[in-house]
């Protein structure tokens, strides 16, 4: 039988692991595969940019998929795909050629949202010097090259990417101002409170925070020179990082017919409606959801690499559960499911701790946990995490979900006596009981009886507890 | 008792019966006229101390259990006594009438880790050259093979700690994976607790809140079956911390650009949402391994799983990215579990496995090892089935099988199915000197020596070859294994290779064998041992003062650099599910040794553990209606099985924990997934997905214990 095509349009982090995922179920049996990249260079793994924008080399954070033998796969690189011909199952490239497919696979991804601001382009249409969209692998290569210990940047948006870089760059020695749009940080992510105790914390690291904000102008001829917020204030800059989200990638297919909402649309087998058409990653839209986010792709690319290989062709996609984790170090950040409760039974725990600036809140339907935020201390998030991904009924006291066994306990008790594995609590018990020698321990609990080897720690256990009875 | 009492040497050095530790002990008869064992003080592993097992060990010796005589089963399926002479006779008829029929293939050996060295050795020779079958594999199987094949990947040799025991108290932080040392090689803790004396600080990764995690400065708690994400992650966040040594990286590995991007997906929160571990001791247990004199120990936790050769080389990956294999008081190594776990795997009773660590699929190892053994190549048999394969075609494929120092009805997963096999055969012989589980089902039972009746050589936990001796000579009708596997080759015209005076004379052939392989023993002998305090392989020429640190110049690629192997997360062979929502694993109690097969015997020890435990959450508990000390029924996809429940917060709320040194309806195994890792053909003891649920309580009883409390 001969193979049949498979295309996949985009070798950004979707891409390049739905091709992962079909090598790693054999699917060069039944296609031969050939990726269209637009970009010249390889996949990134865009979860690590912060690291590049930190100093490390761009290399670094090339995502290499995991089969090593790419041998039967063949590459286009630095070619775009201008349009699908569906009916005659053809791509057309930017180099005038028609290439046939049979299955064509979209994975465009998504480009940085960028707000309209009077002021924003020089007049020859391009960002001016010292605007960045912070988005790419070269986006994150220049802004670090721009940054200067004593300048000034703004940074437009406060979300996850928007205070990663902020606190890079406040760690390069630039003065540093995020400025966002709704009424407190995260605000995908974050309840007001959660907000405002993140506000409390990035500020005390140096940098400063004005929501509820916008940038009306963005001064300067050629080179930025400062911003003015919608409130009138202005603030001088030389650089505006703006880390807005992302708008789905939809060109192309809105070009070839292929129905779209904000993204490619989507169902359960990641198919949109056009046979033989399928889209993934961040410029699809799945049940009115488009994530930007590394593991709903990844969940995407697994179940569709099922289908298509034939391993498991009842793989269906049925959306993605987000949990958002803030990556700066010293401010702890981690939110999943609903921020606020929303049907009149729904419980919510909050414990608000001001002076410590923690914040932690679960909120729970029938006994199971469909939000949790937490600012601060991450003790039980891990346990929040777990509970909320599996539905799991949860403890009579929900508190218990945010307690942790203190180490402390755990160290105290121990064998002492491994021959006749004698633990220190009963050892320690035996002396409140009366024993005042290591003979009589041995005889009361048979500590120090075998080899007797723990004898001298036996000894030193007896000493501290008396000590400790006489400094009482 | 029967017969006249044995001959008695005086007091004894020899080494336990147990476990890979073989801590010294001195042998003796009391006063009493009773057999006691008493810790060596001047053995460098043990130091004088020792177990409760094996401070109970002389009481196997007093048993009146004890086999004396062959047994053959009859026609009306008891066991009746006969000579040796007869058994043997029979079984060698039987063995080749079998083979006749059915091919050399349809008669397959099963040995063990508990086995001397040169045990292990002449039962791989006899499967090769006396029966000819490919089929002979041992429950090391079981226990090391997943850390086997990860070390000879990553390091192209697989000793199970390539440095002595005592580094460990030089170490500045040790990480235990998945092992409950504190239970399972009690007296290895001397070490820790001296290394904790000079500041030093233990991390623990168990699902268990174990003894050994009770005592640890960290413990990651983490969801059965996430091992490889915790050890990419961890990797992951070095890297981002910088805590990695870029110079080692280029001098001593080669692959570390795969390893950086394969884990560049295990992200902090990744790793914290899968394995249930908070970030921030992510990042305490990354600062303190990447500090200088750091060691990685593992023990089956993270082995035990259909990826154990996986994540073997992700802990590797992580210990040589921070540089540590090779320099002192550092390192990755594994925790053997049986015996002679260790010289067990090196012999050739593992189905891949020629004398001296050598290959049975490799043509120079083939030639060399079919020359020594006077062959010709071509009739050196290839590699058969692994142990569970091969105990799960039982009846099938094969039709007789010779069964030594193992208990395989209780070992082996799914052992409802392995039951059936053992009944489906032709012919089970079962060497050993008690009836077990296993020796039920046998056709013949052949008693055999115990540990302090028999001389040999083990090889421990370090690699360090030591010298078994006995205390009395056997009793009246009990022979040792190696001389029943000689009789039986004479019986099938291969007595030429079989001639052996003593089991000196074994060895010696052993040590041959092993030159210029992995595992080089050719310039040991027992004088050596005995004057050394033990021997560390490889030791290849009678000057050599064998090797106690492997990897300080070179690992064993022919580069002599060691191999990062890029490893990837898959799901457990069965994941719990709407049905079976719950991880089950398996595991020891301290006062038990694996199949139980001995330490249940031991009445203090049966009396401290009388049978195994369910252990639940408290809050599963709450939610199942189980209450403590009551029975529950434990379901799986193979079986259901009643266990009494221990209600503790030492377990995670999603795990059940039972242990499988019990047999019949209270074997655990009769539960566990079959499934195998591809390399290694380790089968998943540690999860598999189950329920649990009261036992109901029958109306009648019910209405009883009302009356008795009126």
């Amino acid at each position: 039988m001969a193979k049949r095509k498979l295309v996949i349009i985009g070798n950004g982090m979707a891409g390049a692991k739905l091709l992962e995922d079909l090598l790693l179920r054999h699917a060069t049996r039944r296609y031969s595969i050939e990726v269209y990249g637009e970009e010249s260079v390889p996949a990134y793994n865009r979860v690590l940019l912060g690291r590049v924008l930190a100093g490390e080399d761009g290399d670094a954070i090339r995502f290499e998929p995991s089969v090593q033998d790419v041998s039967d796969v063949q590459f286009h690189r630095g070619l775009r795909v201008d349009q699908i011909d569906t009916m005659a199952r053809q791509l057309h490239t930017s180099d005038g050629q028609k290439h046939p497919y049979d299955l064509a696979v979209i994975s465009t991804g998504s480009r940085a949202f960028i707000p309209r601001m009077e002021g924003l382009m020089t007049s020859e249409g391009s960002l001016k010097v010292g605007v960045y969209a912070y988005r790419t692998l070269d986006d994150a290569m220049s802004i670090r090259s721009a940054a200067r210990a004593g300048g000034n940047a703004i940074v437009l948006g406060g979300g996850l990417l928007g205070l990663e870089g902020a606190k890079v760059l406040a760690d390069s020695g630039m003065h540093v101002t995020v400025v966002h749009l709704a009424g407190h940080l995260m605000e995908r992510q974050l309840d007001p409170q959660a907000g405002e105790t993140l506000k409390q914390r990035i500020m005390d690291m140096g940098l400063f925070v004005r929501c509820g904000r916008t940038i009306s102008r963005i001064h300067g001829d050629s080179s930025i020179q400062g911003v003015t917020l919608d409130d009138g204030t202005f603030l001088p800059a030389e650089m505006l990082v703006i880390a807005c989200g992302i708008r789905p990638r939809i060109d192309l297919a809105q070009q070839s017919g292929i129905p779209v909402n904000r993204g490619i649309i989507v169902n359960d087998t990641l198919a949109t409606a056009i046979p033989g058409i399928y889209a993934i990653g961040e410029c699809a839209e799945h049940a009115g959801q488009v994530y930007g986010m590394v593991q709903p792709i990844f969940e995407q690319c697994s179940v569709l690499a099922d289908i298509l290989s034939g391993e498991k062709p009842t793989s269906r996609y049925r959306g993605s559960r987000l949990y958002a984790r803030l990556k700066i170090a010293g401010v702890e950040v981690a939110s999943m499911g609903v921020l606020e409760p929303e049907l009149p039974d729904d419980e919510v725990i909050q414990i608000t701790e001001n002076r410590k600036k923690h914040y932690r809140k679960l909120i729970v339907r029938h006994d199971r946990l469909i939000g949790a935020m937490f600012v601060g201390d991450p003790t039980g998030a891990a346990a929040a995490i777990q509970a909320f991904d599996r539905g799991e009924p949860l403890p009579t006291n929900r508190l218990e979900l945010l307690c942790e066994p203190s180490s402390s306990t755990r160290k105290t008790d121990r064998d002492v006596c491994n021959c006749k594995q004698v633990r220190l609590s009963v050892i320690r018990q035996a002396i409140q009981n009366g024993c005042d020698s290591v003979e009589s321990i041995a005889a009361c609990t048979g500590a120090g009886t075998g080899c007797g080897s723990c004898r001298s720690e036996i000894s030193r256990i007896l000493n501290d507890t008396q000590l400790a009875s006489v400094g009482r | 008792m029967t017969g006249t009492r044995p001959r008695v040497f005086p007091e004894v050095r020899s080494h336990c019966p147990y476990c890979a530790f073989q801590c010294g002990m001195t042998l003796s008869v009391g006063s009493d006229g009773l057999p006691e064992a008493k810790a060596d003080p001047s053995f460098p592993v043990n130091n004088g101390q020792m177990c409760i097992k094996g401070f109970t060990s002389g009481q196997l010796l007093q048993r009146s259990d004890r086999l004396h005589h062959p047994l053959k089963k009859n026609v009306s399926g008891s066991f009746v006594k006969v000579s040796w002479d007869q058994a043997l006779d029979e079984i060698s008829e039987r063995i080749i009438n079998i083979q006749r029929t059915n091919g050399p293939d349809s008669i397959a050996c099963f040995g063990s880790g508990a086995l001397t060295n040169e045990k292990a050795y002449l039962l791989g020779k006899f499967a090769r050259v006396a029966l000819r079958t490919r089929m002979i594999d041992y429950n090391g199987r079981y226990c090391m093979s997943s850390a086997a094949a990860g070390q000879n990947r990553s390091f192209g040799i697989d000793r199970g700690l390539p440095f002595p025991v005592a580094d460990i108290a030089g170490a500045k932080t040790v990480m235990l994976w998945g092992s409950n040392l504190a239970d399972t090689l009690p007296p290895i803790m001397q070490y820790f607790e001296r290394m904790r004396e000079a500041g030093g600080r233990i991390i623990v990764v168990d699902p268990r809140l174990t003894p050994t995690a009770r005592q640890a400065d960290l413990h990651l708690q983490l969801t059965p079956g996430s091992d490889v994400i915790l050890a990419n992650g961890l990797l992951h966040l070095a890297i981002e911390m910088k805590r990695i040594d870029q110079t080692y990286i280029r001098s001593r590995t080669v692959g570390f650009e795969q390893v950086r991007s394969a884990v560049s997906r295990y992200t902090p929160d990744r790793v914290e949402r899968v394995c249930g571990i908070g970030i921030d001791k992510l990042r305490q247990a990354v600062i303190w391994l990447s500090e200088e004199r750091s060691m990685l120990l593992s023990g089956r936790g993270p082995e035990q799983q259909i990826k154990g050769v996986d994540g073997v080389c992700a802990m590797i990956n992580l210990m040589l990215a921070m540089g540590h294999v090779g320099k002192p008081f550092s390192g990755y190594g594994t925790l053997t579990g049986q015996g002679n776990g260790q010289g067990g795997r090196e012999h050739g009773q593992k189905s891949d496995q020629l004398p001296g660590y050598r290959s049975i699929e490799n043509l120079n190892d083939r030639q060399e090892i079919a020359r020594f053994w006077g062959i010709p190549e071509t009739e050196l048999p290839r590699k058969g089935l692994s142990a569970v394969e091969m105990l799960r075609s039982l009846g099938q494929q094969i039709r007789g099988l010779l069964v030594f120092g193992s208990n395989v009805a209780v070992a082996t997963p799914d052992s409802g199915h392995v039951e059936s096999g053992l009944q489906a055969l032709d012919l089970l012989v079962v060497a050993d000197s008690f009836l077990n589980e296993t020796s039920q089902y046998a056709d013949f039972v052949l008693p055999v020596t115990q540990w302090a009746e028999e001389e040999g050589t083990m090889t421990n936990l370090e690699g360090r070859v030591i010298h078994r001796r006995p205390l009395v000579e056997p009793p009246e009708g009990v022979r040792t294994d190696w001389w029943i596997l000689c009789e039986l080759a004479k019986r099938l015209g291969r007595s030429e290779q079989f001639n052996f005076l003593d089991v000196k004379d074994i060895f010696e052939e052993l040590a041959n064998a092993t030159r210029g392989g992995p595992a080089d023993y050719s310039g040991i002998d027992y004088d050596k041992i005995d004057r050394n305090d033990g021997v560390f392989w490889p030791c290849p020429s009678k000057d050599h003062p064998g090797t106690p640190r492997l990897f300080a110049d070179r690992f064993f690629h022919e580069d002599g650099l060691a191999r990062f192997v890029p490893v990837e997360h898959r799901p457990a062979g069965e994941m719990p599910d709407q049905t079976y929502p719950l991880y089950l694993t398996t595991g020891r109690y301290k006062e038990q040794y694996n199949s139980g097969a001995q330490t249940r015997k031991v009445v203090s020890l049966r009396s401290a553990r009388p049978m195994p435990c369910a252990q639940v959450h408290p809050r599963l508990a709450e939610r199942l209606g189980l209450e403590e000390g009551e029975p529950a029924i434990v379901r799986t996809r193979r079986a259901a099985a009643e266990f009494i429940v221990q209600i503790t917060t030492d377990i995670r709320p999603d795990t059940i924990f039972i242990p499988f040194h019990y047999g019949g309806k209270e074997a655990v195994n009769q539960l566990t997934n079959p499934v195998l890792d591809p390399v290694s053909r380790m089968p998943e003891y540690k999860i598999c997905a189950a329920r649990i649920e009261p036992k109901p309580t029958e109306p009648d009883l019910l209405e009883d214990s009302d009356y008795g409390q009126a």
